[in-house]
Formats: structure tokens, sequence, C-alpha cells
């Protein structure tokens, strides 16, 4: 199956946040207690009942008084995702066959892992420690619907899709930076940037932590190969030297 | 009946296995983790459940780690120039008659196996511990996983290594670990200054 | 809306004024983002950087309450430099009619037109007329030349509005007027198309109805009217108030915009004569005409076989109004503070957080012996008397609740600002106890007929009387519940008697004794048809001797891929979709624009059934089947609603002036108008003046203590006064708390701080608000000084969240005071100011 993708297009977003009720009705997830903080930007973080959030953000115009961007934030479903790699337990993290990056709480363990190999900030942690972020709705996907927040959209802001036709679109509509068509292997929440990512808030070249790769190319084959060579080397040794004789013994063998 | 020589006590026998299991109960589950062995289900039932037998496993491991500092580390520091000639001839392993210099309570290979691996020992139970009671701060997490894997790579690798010089390579060596005593003749061959030591 | 939803794609140019339509109507925007995509550019002029402004081409700051200053501007701008669409203008609105020559303007009189009565606070109309020639017809100068034609009565009306003048009133930067005043007007070529949308940052003003106006004349100058992706259209701020409009849940109409009489007009005869508009000229449809028939067939609906002939189809039976009485919401609500009412019923509102100036409403409620709240939820009006500042001990008010079902709970049609009627199903039954609309209607109609009937009563006929033939009846004659369906086709009506086209060889049976109308074509002045409501005339009715539900039609066929989508339920009138659609072509039936044909005359149109030629209309339901305009015989002008014909540019059938003019709101920020010194709309009526008034109605306008221009708004998380969304905790998750917007200028004066907590006061009233310090709001240049604005939503209130951590309703600081014409409160200016709490 052709991978799918979201295309997310801050320009056509009107940060009306439909798709952020979306997303909390479809999974049925509880609301947040928040509080004005002199932003209509609530909640204020992603948290394990928020998987998808809307961040409004401010920056200078010339020709209006203040420019304001609307920018979903959500799991990015990386297709070198960082969380996958990292997470110790089968099957907690898994990809399913239209590429979102999907979990499964009954096999999470809880080490929070993830938070650190996520190079976007996404994985959150229920109360019972489980992981929780957005799945790309696995469900409504997996049954051939779009994603609740897709559907929801009233401007095509958030648009569902093969991942191949909607980077083709978005490159062809002449957007400066299309972001995550390579990145970590292709991301499968794709934006579609009129300026810099650093602009919108966004890393401008997103990297898995160098250590996970650096434990990921050499530790893990080291402490695979590392202990079969230490069986092997003792073998040899025993082979080839033999245990360690007193003198007596020697004399005696001699 | 040869004449036989105290090595090691009860509790410093006991502690060893203490070690030795928990490592070993570690070793399994981490090469689980870091491998997705779903094998282990068939042990543990759950990777949540081996989760927490690691974690457990990991406080037995850090408690023996800690208490073989009171056994090993003040002679593993004691250093003279026959540990460097022990050294230069690296133990007489690669040898068939070795003729090493005179050795105190624990040769030089065994002193530096030990300090490596309070070392790694210590860098593996602390990281551990940070992984596991403070998974909020993503640098201390990446730091932690990295120091963890590091010394998990050593200790798989150190500890195969100590297992074969304790048995097939050396024969007699194992029953320190069982009946904390040995033949005198037999230590005098080996730590012939610490036998001179204890007066026999 | 003179078009619809869809239609917004096919603009060039979208003027985005006085509405906010991503947060209020975040569904439009999928339909301007489409036309974006295409190419068309999107204005808009809001006192705030919205979040509409945020994907706007251009946005134009103004003060609140300055649009007609800012439209007039825009009116000079196209005349002066010849942009409007002058075939369009000649022969499709009133340019050319002369007015009386007594006929004297804002200009001349000092802000007031000719006719001004100061005490009535009223104007006499008699010389805002149409000069009319021996035949009856207007007398025109088709040259628009004569200083007495309306073109140029408007033109030199509006040669006040320089843009030195609009820029020191408005606020706006005069780049900006420019910008917008160019783009917009360069929809005045038969190929371009501007269409403008609004909603209550228009209406709630006390020059409201004229604000419309303003831009009724603009599109009307640049032929955007009847154009696809053109028109002037209202969002409606509910997703069925269109339908409550058309069904006339408003004291001064009755369903289909038939006026309610006054006492006055005693028989139907009068009401007649009195309201049906009458022109001499062949060539207008005049539409109204047909009122007679409308009202007949509404009095045959509502009393049956009690409406005859020989009493005059019952007319008597009609509630009337006292002369001149005014029972819009400000009134009622006065009257209700004086006491004059017994008991209330709050049905689906909560007006102790809507009412403009809702402290007075609050303390107006506690005067009543009971009230009803039929609500899905507790609210502030049900709980008033325990509320802030309320003493429960004092209220003797007895409060009931009829809890009602949702509109997923019921079945029935919706009207939206399309004019379309969908039909929706009901997905559950209503929950506990509660029950639906119609069902409580109907308990409460059989149990007050029941006491009619024991009691009699002093006029118990209009009750007993009544036809309630909507569902199955139980033994005493009670309906058992209400079937929605019945309910429609009454709307629809029936022929009563068979309708037979006498005029046709042979004569033709239009429809059999007790069939559902075909549409209002059909009805008939003579009580041989019975009509709900005439504009939904059509919308249940029989194809093929089959009954069908347009409504519920799901079709999803297009014309000329304009989104009209005819098959998709149905729009009065006639599922029109475009009204207006004839000044969408030229005087030849020909489109303006063929790339955006609405309609198209066809003169080799095949009639389906017979296969001949019969020439006719092709694509959207045209404004009458009569050949175009320039057909000598049986030509028609196209505006079919009006009398003469004619879009009009003068228009005196307003209160306040046949032109717009701009007056400063009741509470301004300046001393006097800067246009003339008229300051206030000279027709409004005064709850407070100089000789004062109640204490609750007081106003401070150019006030030292109040120096800070105010305007309430809805955010796209909450719905009004957000009963149905602050207890939903997904919604109130993401707007939590009240809060108030204002400019970063604003807050370093007042030392206030980003999230700090102040208060907002009002002459009236008070609230508390988070502050948003932001710079989506900027410090306006008015006159030369600083007028600093700030906003606030009004979908706040004490009774939930219970632990009061919402706020209360902005609406504690609106005025009771209202528009000229329509008495809708004026809450989107007023004067505030604000502390640090
Ligand atoms: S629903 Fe669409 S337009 Fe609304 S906030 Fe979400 S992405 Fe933006
Ligand atoms: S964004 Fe983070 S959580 Fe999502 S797939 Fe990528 S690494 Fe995993
Ligand atoms: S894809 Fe589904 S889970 Fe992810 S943000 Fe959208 S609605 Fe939420």
């Amino acid at each position: 199956m052709a991978r799918k993708a979201l295309l997310i297009s801050p320009e056509l977003c009107i940060g009306c946040r439909g798709c952020q009720t979306a997303c909390k009705g479809w999974n049925q997830l509880p609301a947040e207690k928040t509080k004005n903080t002199g932003s209509s930007e609530n909640p204020p973080d992603l948290t394990p009942i928020v998987y998808n959030k809307i961040r409004y953000v401010e920056v200078p115009s010339e020709k209006d008084p203040v420019r304001w961007l609307f920018v979903s934030q959500r799991c990015m479903h990386c297709d070198d995702a960082g969380c996958m790699k990292i997470c110790p337990a089968p099957g907690a993290l898994y990809k399913t066959k239209e590429g979102a990056v999907a979990y499964n709480k009954e096999k999470c363990i809880g080490c929070k892992l993830c938070v650190a190999g996520c190079p976007f900030n996404v994985p959150r942690y229920d109360a019972k420690d489980k992981i929780s972020k957005c799945n790309l709705c696995e469900d409504r996907i997996t049954a051939g619907l779009e994603p609740a927040c897709a559907k929801t959209c009233p401007t095509g802001a958030i648009k569902y899709g093969e991942r191949d036709s909607l980077l083709g679109g978005a490159k062809k509509a002449g957007f400066a930076k299309v972001y995550g068509d390579t990145d970590l292997g292709g991301l499968g929440s794709i934006y579609a940037f009129k300026d810099s990512p650093k602009l919108y808030g966004m890393e401008e070249k997103p990297q898995i932590p160098e250590s996970i790769v650096f434990w990921h190319k050499v530790l893990k084959p080291l402490a695979y190969w590392g202990v079969g060579g230490a069986v092997a080397a003792s073998l040899i040794h025993y082979v080839v030297i033999g245990p360690h004789k007193d003198d007596e013994e020697v004399k005696k063998d001699g | 009946m040869a004449n036989m020589i105290r090595k090691a006590n009860a509790f410093e026998i006991f502690n060893h296995w203490v070690l030795a299991i928990s490592c070993f109960i570690l070793a399994l589950t981490g090469y689980a983790f870091l491998f997705h062995l779903e094998q282990m289900n068939a042990i543990f039932g759950s990777f949540a459940q081996m989760k927490v037998v690691h974690n457990y496993a990991g406080i037995a491991f850090a408690g023996s780690l800690a208490i073989t500092i009171f056994f090993y580390l003040p002679e593993s520091l004691h250093i003279t120039g026959d540990d460097f000639k022990w050294l230069a001839m690296a133990g007489g392993y690669l040898s068939k008659h070795p003729h090493t210099p005179p050795m105190g309570k624990l040769n030089t290979g065994q002193k530096l196996f030990y300090i490596l691996l309070l070392i790694f020992g210590i860098a593996i139970s602390v990281s551990g511990f940070v992984i596991w009671l403070m998974p909020g701060v993503k640098k201390y997490i990446l730091l932690s996983h990295l120091a963890h894997n590091i010394a998990f790579d050593f200790i798989v690798i150190a500890v195969p290594a100590h297992m074969y010089l304790a048995t097939l390579a050396n024969p007699g060596t194992l029953r320190i670990m069982l009946s904390g005593t040995v033949p005198v003749e037999w230590a005098r061959k080996r730590h012939e200054k610490w036998v001179r030591e204890m007066g026999y | 809306m003179t078009n619809h939803w869809v239609d917004v794609k096919n603009a060039d140019v979208i003027l985005v004024m006085g509405a906010n339509p991503a947060e209020n109507h975040p569904i439009s925007m999928k339909w301007i983002m489409r036309a974006r995509e295409k190419g068309a550019k999107l204005i808009v002029v809001d006192p705030r950087f919205t979040r509409t402004a945020t994907r706007a081409d251009i946005y134009a700051p103004l003060r609140s309450g300055t649009d007609i200053a800012f439209l007039g501007g825009m009116i000079k701008y196209i005349l002066d430099n010849n942009l409007y669409f002058k075939e369009y203008v000649a022969h499709y609105t009133n340019a050319s009619f002369l007015v009386n020559p007594d006929f004297k303007g804002p200009g001349e009189l000092n802000g007031l037109f000719s006719g001004y009565d100061e005490k009535t606070r009223k104007y006499d109309k008699k010389t805002w007329s149409i000069q009319m020639d021996e035949k009856g017809l207007p007398k025109k100068d088709p040259a628009l030349k004569d200083p007495n034609c309306v073109f140029q009565l408007l033109k030199k009306h509006y040669s006040r509005y320089t843009l030195d003048k609009v820029s020191s009133i408005t606020g706006t930067p005069k780049e900006k007027l420019v910008e917008v005043y160019k783009t917009y007007a360069s929809t005045g070529k038969p190929n371009r198309v501007g269409t403008e949308l609004y909603a209550m940052g228009w209406t709630q003003h006390t020059v409201g109805t004229q604000n419309i106006r303003t831009m009724a004349i603009i599109q009307l100058l640049l032929g955007n009217i009847g154009m696809a992706g053109g028109g002037v259209n209202a969002m409606r701020g509910e997703s069925n108030v269109q339908g409550s409009t058309d069904y006339g849940l408003l004291f001064h109409i009755l369903p289909g915009y038939l006026p309610v009489p006054s006492a006055s007009v005693a028989d139907l005869k009068t009401y007649i004569e009195k309201f049906t508009p009458k022109t001499k000229d062949p060539k207008s449809v005049n539409w109204w005409g047909n009122r007679g028939k409308y009202i007949t067939s509404y009095l045959k609906a509502i009393y049956g076989n009690h409406a005859t002939k020989e009493n005059g189809f019952a007319y008597e039976y009609l509630p009337k109004l006292d002369e001149g009485m005014n029972a819009s919401w400000l009134s009622l609500f006065d009257q209700m503070y004086k006491g004059k009412f017994e008991g209330f019923f709050a049905w689906g509102q909560n007006p102790a957080c809507s009412g403009s100036n809702a402290g007075k409403v609050r303390k107006a409620m506690a005067n009543v012996k009971w009230m009803v709240n039929v609500n899905l939820f507790d609210n502030e009006t049900a709980s008033f008397w325990k509320g802030p500042g309320i003493n429960p001990k004092e209220i003797q008010t007895e409060v009931f609740m009829l809890p009602c079902a949702s509109s997923v709970e019921k079945e029935g049609s919706i009207s939206n600002s399309s004019r379309l009627a969908q039909w929706r199903y009901k997905a559950i039954g209503p929950v506990g106890q509660s029950k639906t609309d119609s069902d409580i209607m109907n308990e409460l109609y059989f149990r007050v007929k029941k006491l009619y009937q024991k009691q009699g009563g002093k006029f118990p006929e209009p009750i007993l009387k009544l036809t309630w033939n909507y569902g199955d009846k139980d033994a005493s004659g009670k309906v058992k519940e209400v079937d929605t369906h019945k309910v429609a086709k009454e709307i629809n009506g029936y022929y009563l008697e068979e309708l037979v086209d006498k005029k046709a060889t042979p004569p033709k049976v239009l429809g059999k004794k007790g069939g559902l109308c075909t549409n209002f074509v059909t009805l008939q002045a003579d009580g041989t048809t019975s009509c709900g409501n005439w504009l939904y005339s059509g919308s249940y009715t029989m194809k093929d001797d089959k009954v069908v539900n347009m409504m519920a039609r799901r079709g999803k066929k297009d014309i000329g891929g304009l989104g009209m989508y005819p098959e998709w339920a149905w729009c009065w009138p006639l599922n029109r979709r475009i009204i207006y659609n004839r000044a969408s072509v030229d005087l030849d039936g020909k489109p303006w624009d063929p790339k955006r044909a609405v309609i198209k005359w066809n003169p080799n149109k095949l009639d389906p059934k017979t296969k001949k030629t019969a020439p006719g209309w092709d694509g959207d339901v045209p404004d009458g089947p009569a050949p175009p305009y320039s057909n000598e015989k049986a030509g028609k002008y196209p505006f079919i609603m009006r009398a003469d014909g004619m879009g009009a540019l003068f228009g005196p059938g307003l209160a306040d002036g046949p032109f717009p003019e701009h007056y400063e709101a009741l509470e301004c920020p300046l001393q006097a108008n800067l246009l003339s010194k008229q300051r206030i709309n000279p027709a409004i009526k005064l709850f407070f003046d100089q000789k004062g008034g109640l204490k609750e109605d007081v106003f401070l306008s150019c006030d030292m203590r109040f120096p800070y221009v105010a305007t309430t708004y809805r955010v796209s998380e909450h719905w009004q006064t957000g009963v149905l969304t602050r207890h939903l905790p997904w919604q109130a998750e993401l707007q939590p708390q009240q809060f108030v917007e204002m400019s970063e200028e604003l807050a370093k004066e007042k030392a206030i701080r980003n999230g700090d907590k102040v208060t907002v006061k009002s002459a009236r009233g008070e609230v508390w608000a988070i502050a948003m310090v932001t710079n989506r709001f900027k410090p306006f240049k008015i006159a030369n000084s600083t007028v600093h604005q700030v906003g606030l939503p009004y979908h706040f209130g004490w009774q939930f969240p219970e632990d009061g951590s919402g706020g209360d309703s902005a609406n504690l600081l609106t005025p009771t005071i209202g528009d000229a014409n329509t008495m809708i409160p004026e809450t989107k200016a007023f004067m505030v100011n604000v502390e640090k709490a």
C-alpha cells in the first residue's frame, strides 16, 4: 500500500480548532482544566489527552499589525521514528501499513524512553504511565476513513491522502518549504510552509539525537557480537593454550 | 586432606552470587529489551513485568556491587611493581608455561576486572535509576541511555571472560566462591604474597 | 443571503466587514479559501485583526461604528472614478428616477434629512418621494444628469465623504482606504464580481440597517446583485435563525414576512389594501402585489374551516399591535422591568446573558410572577434569582424548568443562511423527561385550550378555533405527539378546492382538491388554498402524484460548476439559489459574465414533454419566467420584489433616511460627529434622554470615566451565551474564561500585563476579564487624537462553570439602545474603562 500522510497547510488554517475538538471526540479524550493566560491558545501543550493542538504563533508583519500563524502540533509519523527506534518493548510502537506510527498501550512498559527518542517532543504519558499521542486515527484509516481532524477541517488545512500525491501537490503549489519531505526518512505529517520552518516554531533540521544513532549503530551491534566474541575467545584460549597448570603438574605432564 | 586456607567468607560468597545472579537476570532482560526478544514473555509474562524484574534486579545488583567495595576495593587499589610485570606478560595466559610474578590476594587481572566492573557497574546502576525514576528530563535520559548501554556492552563482554577465567581457565578457582577455602599450596602458587602474609 | 454559502467561491473579491467568518462561520472559510485559490482577493475590515484577517489579502482597521463613513467613502470613490457598472445602474436601479425637489439631505440640513420632527424623533417622509408622470410612472432622466435624479443626489450626498474625512472618522489610514476601495471597485466590470459577507458586526448598531443599505448601494453600483459570486450576504448567527425570521419569530412579522397588523387595520380588506404595493408599470412584476393571496392562504392554514369568506377569513382572530407599538427585545424587557408582564417564557434563550444591558434584564425578571425556562440546561436566566448581587429572599418569581430535546433528538427542517431548508433526521430520542419543542407546545396548547373551554375568557376564539392537526389524537381530542411532517405539509399548503386554470383552453386542472400545493404561484386569495408560509410553498409537494419532501433531497447535480446544486434540499423562493438573478443578465437575457452564467435566455429551448421549442431560461430558477427586459411585450424588470422593479439606490423605506448617513454610536469617544452637527442617529428611540430615564438605561458618551471604545463578539469555540458550549468540556478547555483584548499601547498606559485579571466597566455594569494584550488591536488616530478600543466575547456567565471561573456576561456592559429600523441592540460599539483588578 502506498504510504499515506497528512498535509498541513498553515496558510489555509484559520485557527478554528475544529480539529482539536474532533480529535478529542473521536478518540474519546477527556478535557483538560485550563485557564486563560492571555492567549486563545489552549491547552498550553500536548498532554496525554491532547493529541493535537493548534499553536498560535505571532510574528511581525510589514503590512499588518501582526502576522498570526496557526500551526498544528501532533505526531509527525516519522518514517525513521526516533520513538520506535529507542523503544525497548516490542509491539508497543508499530507502523501501520499506511505508515502511521501507532501504539498499543498494553504493550507499552512505561519506560518513557520514546520521549527522549522523539525529535518533536510528542509522546506523553497517561495516568497509567502508558504512551499517548496521535496515532493518525489508526482505527479510522485502517477502515478506509480519513482521520477525524482532516475530516473536520473546514478549509483543507489538514488533508489526508497518498503521501506522494500530497507532496507533489504542495510542491507544485510553490510553497517555499515542504517540511518533512525527506527529514527522518520522510515525515507522515508534512507541512507546506511559506517561510522558513523556524518562523512557524519548527526545528529547521529535525534529527534523532546523535547518542541514539550511535547507540543504534555501534553499541547495539557490539552487545550482540561482543558477548559472542567473549565466549569464542575463551573457547579458543582453552583449546589453544589450555587451562592454567601449576609447575608440578606441568612437570608431571612433561 | 591438604592444608586449607580461607580466601572468602560466607557473606562475601553470598554477596558474590547475589551480584552474579542479578547481573545475569539484568543481562538477559537487557538483551530482551535491546533486541525485542519476545520469547522472554514465556518467562516473564510480559515486557511490562519483565521491566519490573529488571528494575528490582537492578537494586540487588547495585546493592551487592556496593558491598563488594569493602571486600575488593582496597586490595584492588593496592598496586605494586609486580602488577606491572604481571601485566607485561598478560598474566601468563598467552603461554603454556608461564612464570608469573608473585601476587597478593588478588592478581592484577582480578584487580583490573574489579575496578572496571565497579566503574561500569556504578554507571549502569546510576543511569538505570535515572531512566527508571527521572523520566522527565530528556537530556539526562539521553545521557543515561548512552551510559547504560556502554556499560552494558562492557559487562556482557567482561563477565563471560571472568567466568571463563574463574572456571575452565583456572581449575580450582571456583571453589573460592563455593566453600571459600583453597589448599594452601594451590594458593601459594597463585597468591604467594598473600599466603605469606597469612603466615603460612 | 441573496446568494448562498457555496457561491462565495465564485467571487473575485470578497469583502468581509461586520463579520468574522473564520471564528463565527468557519465553514464559510472553505468557500472563501476556494475563491482565493483561484486568485480572488479577500478584504477584511474590522477593528481587530481577527482570525479571518490572518487570511486576508488586505486588512483595514476601523473604529467600531463607523462603517457607513468607510463605505460612504467607497461610494464616492466609485462615482468619482467612474467605476460603476453603467448599463446595470442605468437600467436596473432607480438611479435615473427624479426625486421630489423638496427633498433635502444631511449636507444641507446639518445631518438631517428633510421632514424631521425633533419631538417624536421621526421623519415625515413626504419629501422622500419619486416624481410621477401623468401615467403614474416614475419620471426619469436616463442621462443621469438632472440634479434631482437619484444618481446626482447620491453623488451629492457622498461628496462629503472625502478620504480625509473618512479617515479621521474611522481611523483607517488613507492608503488602506484607497487600497480597499480600488480593489473592491474593480468588480464594477461585467466580468468581475464582488461579494460582501456580514453578520452582527453590521446589524448590532444604531445604524445597523443603514450599514447594510450602504453596501446594497455599492453592490448595485458595481452590478454585483444577482450575479454568481456577488450579492449582500448575511451570515446568520445560528443554524436556523434564517428559519426563525422566515417564520415570523419577531413581533412585527407573520410567517413569510407578512406584516403584523396594528389595531387600526381593522379588516382583511384594509390589510390587503394597506400592505399591497401597487405599480402602473407593466414591466414591473411587483411580486408583493400577491400579498392578498398569501395572507388569505395563511389565515386558511391556521383557522381552517373557521376562516370563511363571510368572516373575512377570521382576520379578526389575528393578534394586533397597538398603534405605534414596538414589541422588540429592548422594549419587552423595558416593559418587564416596569412590571407590565405577569409571566415569561424564556424559550431556547438566555436573556440574562444574551440581552443587551443584561443587568437590567436580570432585574426585569424579578418583576414577573412566573417564568418558564425551556432549555437543555439550567442557565443564568432560570437561576437569575440566585445570581450575583441578587438576594433570593427578595425574589418572588416562580421559575419552572422544562427540559427540551436537542437538535439531534428530533426530526425537521432547518433553514440556513443560504435560505436552504434541509431536512434533518432524528439520531436518538429525547433524553430523560425532555421533550421536543413541538411536543412542549402541543402540551401547552391543549392545556390552554382546555382552560379557555372551561372558563371562557375574554377572547377565546383565536385559541379554540386554531387548526391543530399535527398527529393522531386521543379520546379527548388532544394530539398525542406532533408529527413534524404534518407541520411541514401545512406550511407548504393545500388546495382546498380543485384548482383549474380557466385561461387555458381547454381549462387545465392545476391541483386536485386536498392535494399539496405545487408552489406559491398557485396560491389564491379566495380561500381555496391554505399555506402556512408562502415562501416555503413548494418545499413539501406533489411530483407525479407522489408526495415529495423536497427538503430531504440530496442530489449532487450542479449547474455550470457554480455550486448551486439545485437538487440538494430546497431553498426559498421556488428553489431559486441566487435571488434577483434576472439582474445577472443583460437586457436581452445574455449573462453579463458568460463564465458565471446564473441564468440565460434560450430562445430555442425545448419543452421536455412536448419536444416543441418553447423559449425560456436555462440555469437557476429565474425570478419569474417572463422573457428578458428588452422583450417589448412581456419583458420584465429584474427586481421583482420592488414595486418599481428597480434596485433602490434611493431607499425611502427606512426610518432614518433614503441614503445612509454616518452617525456616531450612542456612546462614542467623540464630542461631535465629524460629518455633521447630528451626533447620533436622529431616528432611534432613546430610553434615556435629557429628561432622564431609568438609571439602568444610562449612557455616557465622550466621558472621561469611560474613555475606550468597546465591542462584543463571539469566538469559534463557543456558541452564543455558551449554554451549550460551556457545558461541553472540550469547548471549555479551548476557551475557559472571559477575556478582554486590548492593544499593547493601552496596556502599557494602564500598567496591565498579558494574562492579568482586569475589570471592564461601563456606565451600566462591570465584568472581570483576563487581559489579552495583543498587537491585534491597535490604537486609532481619530481626528488627530488617539482612541483605544477593546473587545470581549459574551459567551460567559456566572452560573456555569459552577466555580465561577468563567466570568460573567459582557452584556452587563452593553447599552439599552437599538437600531432605528429593527431595534436590534447596539452591542458592537459602546464605551468602557479598563482597570487592573
Ligand atoms: S480545523 Fe483546520 S482550519 Fe481549523 S484549526 Fe484545525 S487545521 Fe486549522
Ligand atoms: S514525531 Fe516523535 S512520536 Fe511521532 S513518530 Fe516521530 S519520533 Fe515517534
Ligand atoms: S490523526 Fe486522529 S489522533 Fe491524530 S491528531 Fe488527527 S484526529 Fe487526533
